[in-house]
């Protein structure tokens, strides 16, 4: 009777009890359930709003709000391109026509193999690297448009290898 | 709580301490327009609509959440106030995705609410359809058997499948209220000023009627043997049989209109002699000179003017018009004179047009019908000259003519084929071409085609007491619900001159969905219900006598043909605090046409309809439904621009809660959440 | 000896956790040199830094570090021969940029090992808490105004004000909440602070707390700072288990907890009602004010709001005294000022400065001009609540009122220089995109009011302009600055006011001629290949992402501009000089 979704719920459900079912925490509980899942779903949003005692629009409200939370999942790579001043003042736009070119998908969006996800974001703080974007926990400072494909196509490769 | 004193606006205000700005001047009696403020709940400062600004203080406040204090001399309506308050509601209107009038009421000249007397309709309620549209003008059922229903062509239900018929249905509603019980208004105690209005005509009856509700006395003073003016003397039997102008006038006469027949000004009686035994005056005289063919021997014997020729019908002495019959022209009028001839009895009637068929102005219905009635149409053809023989008409030598370039109407204009020519053999030539006004009489201005002048918002002629309106005025004839709907208008602008202080009619600003797209896509997904067929009389057997050609439809036919109405116009236009403000000062919100946030209509909320293109997210649903309902079912999703409210049930618990409640629909200050009928 | 690898966010996207990882490698157990991390030294253009310390003196301090520099870097320090790494070694020039530097806030910054407390214990840490806990919490406020330090998130309001205000507020329930929503794009001083030296933001909130009374201390910290929110978690572990934090600190009786909360992506959040109903798990969207947070904040609880830099800059008033801040800096503006320069400038980082000083000083003499031998044209000062102050201003002085004056704004201390290819128009869309992106959509003036601002911007930048956009442009601008709810709406417009009032010709040609003077504007110019000067090498048909580019070798090449996306890669490749931008 072991199965993941059972074990997703009980680490859901020890994150609720370390934050005390409190509805001040909710962001924390929902950061917490999007690291468990990947994204927030429709049936753990009404979860989380079952344990917290807040209406399921007011955790819709919250989740919708914060750009960090995702109700939608995301591919294997998310891929935060930065658009901060100093990462447009050198280019960033460039960047990132060259990247949705490349992957034929718009901010927002997930490429069709689920590989990539593409994601527009405000400064990463690494502006004196500008242009710069982050691939899941790494960081690629200094970008051109050529750099930036060749940095695609090494992940590609990755998984191809270890495919 | 210590009393404290404060200026809004000059005037000085007492209020207590702890409370705001906006609350104060409520209580002093001072209005401070706001949208998201509804005392019910706390305040929450989205609109800034309530800005005002305070003496020495360099931000403007928020008049619904600042507290007041001691001393402040606060003002709503400084320029830089007015300036934020305006780019707000300019913002608001530009993103507010709604139409307050279906576009057949802002199409109607008369602005009448085709809308609101569809829908009495549909229920079978014709007196509260008289009701609503004798609010415009009180002639539903002459009007709405004459009235070429501009409505009609605006009408959104035609991008379902064909527009509603809306002309057809006021016939039927205005015929059966006059069956008995027709609907009156009220009139209003006598105000002891006296009007006088030159012309029994559509205009003029209208003018008299709303002068009349205000309690003036009014007295119409009409050439003619009876009142109706063209809807009497220029629309033949069989489309408007003459005991409905009877009733209808009557009807007027009977709350105390004074009505006098046979008096021409000019030789009856001296124009002077109305204005100086009335406070005013309201010329609606009309254009019933018939222009002339324009080409040699147009002044033929056999050759006359169409609406003399229809006059002549209803007069009872026709003109002896022969066999073969033309008519020059392609209007209505030229469509009433060409089967008047077929009902006279000619064998032969051509109608002679320059352009083709699709230029006609003249109703598509009435082309279709007199081709049944056996009409030959000699389109691209123009009279260049009218042969006689021994001094009467013989024959009519045609231009052949073709299209050229579009003119500025838009509409291709003809140009003759150098040397081509045809002939028709005729007895009588109607020149349907046109109708100029006669001001003989009448020592006011006029305009270089010897129109009246009349100011476009007062109605005002040169002359201080003198108003003018309808087909005798600045672009001289048009179609009878246009004249009505000045005659409506400067009937407003009269009583106020009449009260001592002249308003000129302001066009209201509505809200109106730019995004047409938008619109036919969502309605392409109707289920569609054709339009109903108004069944005529077989044109064999009409085209031999004036009776009405229309075969009514059943009360079943007609109320279903009314439920067809989408009902494009907002159901809260009469309540909308968004329209009101909106019209409290100028705005243009047409310079930040933008995008629209998302939206989409939610049709059952289980007894709300939410419509989110309409939504100006003020919140107070959402803050109603937690702070007043204590429910917490709606939520604002998403951030920014694109941000919407949603509910969100999760148990029938909540469900059965949001049934018995409707606070949130009560709160919204616009037509975005509509309580479905139980 | 210590050989100590530079591990700020910059340094380690710039390959420092693999120098760090290759020199973990290389070590072993008889080697006697340690190995050591520290935070952000600010000099971001020279990372990965590393640093070879003889007990504290800094023997040699090696710049653009990369893991194949390991080997090299073991043997030098295993031979005591660190002559040999010369090559690495910091150029004089770029030892300016932190010579001219007087740093107080990031005095740590790059110094220190932000994962140890004791690192921070060595310079003098946790004295000021020590000092502070003696005073009564009227002394610390009077100290902290004698330093007429200013809030350093951007508008510079009194701190001791605020403070006094909060502690003079009734209720025995207080809260302290240091604002570490770093937001504006183009700074990053906060984090550095966070990632650097995470105990002297403990230390400043402590002595905050004390003041005003408050029990709770709360850090707001941006989701987007991952290492930050580590180090600092970590931090305050270690500040608790000193007995620093936690009950009846130091046995003064004074009891303090210190939590943190992790932002979750709303720029609104940093205005500070907005920040504390986002730390009551409620949407980010600003209250009414008044009440003030001093009055009523989070929880409504008299609440007392600051960013990380003026905690930072806490202990050492304490320390050193409010006098000895006051002596630096302009008769209104107190102390040093962190500043994040970036853009088009040679050396970009952090750089804190007394205040006084001229922009033209920062950008050139600092942080040595502009890259590419390019003129400048503007510097961006605070965000996108700012503006861009033009060339010709560059004399003004770092000074609240002096920047104010020009229409820009001090911020929270971004500075982003730019170039003669900088498109003014195209800055002052690119911020309202970011507005109106992070417009919470409470307000009408600046949810539908920065949208239109931004379709009309858009326009411009795409040729579709209209006579009479910039009129209107700035007839939404000062309605929004006088209608909007908050901070962010009410100073969205400043980049559109400062843009349309130093550079309206730029405007005016996007409008008038359909053309981008700084040929930035994608949708103004195309790439166009010289027929004469082609050689058909193809490398730029090769390097065309799009494929818009064709020819048969040798023979001259031609762009497809319907598929060109104007990425300029075509431009970059060509050894011939044969494109241009037209």
């Amino acid at each position: 009777m072991c199965d993941c979704k059972d074990e997703k719920i009980r680490a859901l459900d020890e994150v609720l009890d370390s934050y005390g079912h409190d509805s001040g925490n909710l962001i924390g509980i929902l950061q917490k359930t999007q690291d468990i899942y990947g994204y927030l779903p429709a049936d753990i949003i009404y979860y989380v709003a079952q344990q917290t005692g807040i209406s399921p629009a007011k955790v819709l409200g919250v989740a919708t709000f914060y750009t960090q939370f995702r109700l939608e999942p995301v591919g294997k790579y998310l891929i935060m391109l930065c658009k901060g001043t100093a990462c447009h003042v050198n280019g960033s736009d460039r960047i990132e026509a060259a990247v949705t070119a490349e992957l034929g998908i718009q901010n927002g969006e997930t490429t069709k193999d689920g590989l990539f996800t593409l994601k527009n974001v405000a400064c990463l703080g690494c502006c004196s690297l500008s242009p710069v974007m982050m691939i899941n926990e790494e960081t690629f400072g200094s970008l051109t448009p050529d750099k930036a494909i060749s940095i695609l196509n090494d992940f590609r490769k990755r998984e191809e290898e270890t495919a | 709580m210590s009393d404290i004193k404060i200026t809004i606006n000059g005037k000085e205000c007492i209020g207590q301490s702890g409370e705001t700005i906006l609350k104060i001047a409520q209580d002093n009696g001072i209005f401070i327009p706001t949208l998201c403020h509804d005392d019910s709940v706390a305040h929450y400062g989205a609109c800034g609509v309530c800005l005002v600004e305070g003496e020495g203080l360099p931000k403007l406040m928020r008049s619904c959440s600042t507290v007041a204090a001691d001393g402040w001399v606060v003002s709503s309506e400084t320029p830089r106030v007015l300036q934020a308050r305006k780019v707000a509601l300019e913002l608001l209107m530009s993103d507010h995705d709604g139409d307050c009038k279906g576009p057949c009421s802002l199409t109607c000249p008369a602005g009448t609410d085709c809308m609101a007397y569809v829908k009495a309709i549909s229920k079978g309620d014709y007196h509260e359809a008289v009701r609503i549209i004798k609010e415009k003008f009180p002639l539903p059922a002459s009007i709405g058997h004459v009235c070429p229903h501009p409505c009609e062509d605006e009408c959104r239900r035609q991008y379902v499948e064909q527009p509603i018929s809306i002309a057809y249905l006021k016939r039927f509603a205005g015929m059966k209220d006059l069956e008995k019980d027709t609907w009156k208004p009220e009139v209003l105690a006598d105000t002891g000023k006296k009007v006088a209005v030159i012309g029994g005509g559509p205009a003029g009856l209208t003018a008299a009627y709303f002068l009349k509700i205000k309690g003036h006395d009014v007295t119409i003073y009409d050439a003619m043997p009876q009142m109706g003016g063209m809807l009497r003397y220029g629309i033949p039997q069989y489309r408007l049989p003459k005991s409905v102008v009877d009733a209808e006038v009557e009807e007027i006469r009977a709350l105390g209109v004074n009505m006098l027949n046979n008096v021409k000004v000019g030789k009856d009686i001296t124009f002077e002699e109305i204005r100086k035994t009335h406070d005013a005056t309201i010329i609606a005289i009309g254009a019933w000179t018939s222009s002339k063919v324009g080409c040699a021997g147009e002044d033929t014997e056999g050759v006359v003017g169409g609406i003399d020729f229809l006059r002549g019908i209803i007069l009872g002495n026709p003109m002896d018009i022969g066999e073969n019959v033309a008519i020059v022209g392609g209007g209505n009028t030229a469509m009433d004179a060409c089967r008047s001839s077929v009902r006279l009895g000619a064998k032969k009637v051509y109608v002679i047009y320059r352009r083709t068929r699709n230029e006609m102005p003249a109703d598509d219905e009435e082309i279709s019908e007199a081709i049944e009635e056996g009409v030959e149409f000699k389109f691209l053809t123009n009279p260049a000259e009218i042969i006689s023989e021994n001094g009467h008409v013989k024959e009519v030598k045609l231009q052949v003519m073709e299209l050229g370039e579009p003119d500025a109407s838009g509409r291709r204009s003809p140009v003759p084929v150098e040397g081509k020519f045809e002939y028709i053999k005729v007895d009588t030539v109607i020149a349907a071409i046109g109708q100029k006004v006669n001001p003989d009489g009448f020592d006011v201005e006029l305009n270089k085609k010897g129109i009246i002048c009349a100011d476009e918002t007062t109605f005002r002629t040169n002359l201080e007491d003198v108003f003018a309106v309808g087909d005798a005025t600045n672009k001289g004839a048009g179609i009878a619900i246009a004249a009505i709907g000045e005659a409506n208008k400067a009937a407003d602008v009269v009583d106020s001159y009449l009260n001592g202080e002249i308003i000129p009619y302001k066009k209201p600003f509505v809200s109106i969905r730019r995004d047409l797209e938008k619109v036919k896509a969502e309605l392409s997904l109707r289920e569609k219900a054709p339009r109903a067929v108004v069944p005529k009389r077989p044109a064999e057997e009409r085209k031999n006598d004036f009776n009405d050609i229309v075969i009514n439809l059943s009360e079943e036919d007609v109320m279903k043909e009314a439920s067809r109405c989408l009902e494009c116009g907002c159901h809260d236009y009469e309540d909308c605090k968004l329209i009101k403000c909106a019209n409290c000062q100028e705005i243009c919100p047409e310079r930040l046409a933008g995008q629209y946030h998302p939206g989409f209509v939610e049709e059952k909320l289980v007894v709300i309809e939410r419509n989110q293109n309409k939504c100006i997210l003020c919140n107070l649903c959402v803050r109603v439904c937690d702070e007043v309902a204590g429910k917490g079912i709606l939520g604002l999703v998403g951030r920014g621009f694109t941000t919407i409210i949603k509910p969100e049930f999760n148990d029938p618990a909540m469900i059965a809660g949001c049934k018995d409640c409707l606070k949130c629909a009560e709160a919204c200050p616009t037509g975005s959440l509509k309580i479905l009928t139980k | 000896m210590r050989v100590i690898v530079g591990q700020g966010s910059c340094g380690i996207a710039a390959g420092a956790g693999k120098v760090y990882n290759a020199l973990e490698k290389l070590m072993n157990d008889q080697d006697s040199f340690k190995l050591g991390i520290t935070g952000c030294i600010g000099m971001c253009f020279l990372e990965p830094i590393v640093d070879i310390y003889e007990g504290e003196d800094l023997k040699a301090r090696l710049v653009h570090v990369s893991e194949n520099d390991a080997d090299a870097i073991v043997n030098a320090v295993r031979n005591n021969d660190i002559a040999s790494l010369s090559g690495l070694f910091i150029k004089d020039e770029d030892k300016s940029f932190l010579d001219q530097q007087t740093r107080i806030a990031l005095r740590n910054c790059g110094i220190i090992d932000p994962t140890d407390i004791n690192s921070y214990k060595a310079r003098d840490g946790y004295k000021a808490l020590e000092k502070v806990l003696k005073m009564t919490p009227e002394e610390v406020i009077e100290e902290v105004k004698t330093s007429g330090i200013g809030g350093r998130g951007g508008a510079g309001f009194p701190t001791w004000f605020k403070w006094n205000a909060a502690r003079s507020s009734k209720g025995e329930e207080k809260y302290l909440i240091c604002n570490a929503d770093e937001g504006d794009p183009g700074a990053f001083m906060d984090r550095a602070v966070i990632e650097s030296d995470p105990h002297n933001l403990i230390e400043g909130m402590l002595i905050g707390a004390y003041a005003i009374g408050a029990k709770e201390a709360i850090v707001y910290v941006r989701a987007e700072y991952p290492l930050a929110i580590i180090r600092l978690d970590n931090a305050i572990k270690q500040a608790k288990e000193a007995g620093l934090i936690g009950e009846n600190i130091l046995g003064s009786g004074f009891s303090c907890n210190i939590r943190y909360m992790a932002g979750a992506g709303a720029f609104v959040c940093g205005e500070e009602t907005a920040l504390i109903e986002s730390l009551e798990g409620k949407r980010g969207m600003p209250r009414l004010k008044p009440p003030f947070p001093a009055v009523a904040g989070y929880k409504m609880k008299p609440s007392n709001i600051n960013n990380v830099e003026t905690f930072a800059n806490i202990a050492w008033i304490i320390n050193n005294g409010g006098e000895a801040f006051a002596a630096m800096g302009t008769e209104g503006s107190k102390g040093t000022k962190v500043f994040a320069v970036t853009g088009k400038v040679v050396r970009g980082g952090l750089v804190e400065i007394p205040m006084g000083q001229t922009l033209r000083h920062v950008i050139f003499d600092i942080a040595g001009g502009i890259r590419d031998g390019k003129q400048i044209k503007a510097v961006q000062m605070g965000g996108p609540s700012g503006g861009c102050i033009p060339e010709r201003l560059l004399d003004t002085v770092i000074d609240y009122k002096a920047l104010s004056a020009t229409g820009a704004i001090m911020g929270s201390g971004g500075m982003v220089v730019m170039d003669e290819n900088t498109c003014m128009v195209g800055m002052a869309k690119f911020f309202l995109d970011f507005t109106s992106k992070e417009s919470c959509g409470k307000c009408v003036h600046c949810r539908i009011g920065t949208r239109r601002m931004l379709e009309i911007l858009t326009n411009i930048v795409e040729g579709k302009g209209k006579e009479g956009d910039i009129e209107l442009l700035e007839e939404l601008c000062l309605s929004i600055k006088d209608g909007a709810l908050c901070g962010l709406g009410q100073t969205a417009p400043n980049p559109v006011l400062t843009t349309i009032k130093y550079f309206r010709d730029e405007y005016e040609a996007h409008i008038k001629e359909h053309k981008c003077p700084s040929k930035e504007c994608r949708d103004l110019l195309s790439y166009v290949i010289n027929p004469d000067k082609c050689k058909g090498c193809t490398l730029c048909a090769r390097k065309c992402p799009v494929q818009a580019i064709s020819g048969e070798t040798k023979q001259p090449h031609t762009i497809d501009q319907s598929k060109c996306i104007r990425c300029g890669q075509c431009i970059q490749g060509c050894k011939f000089d044969a494109i241009s931008i037209e």
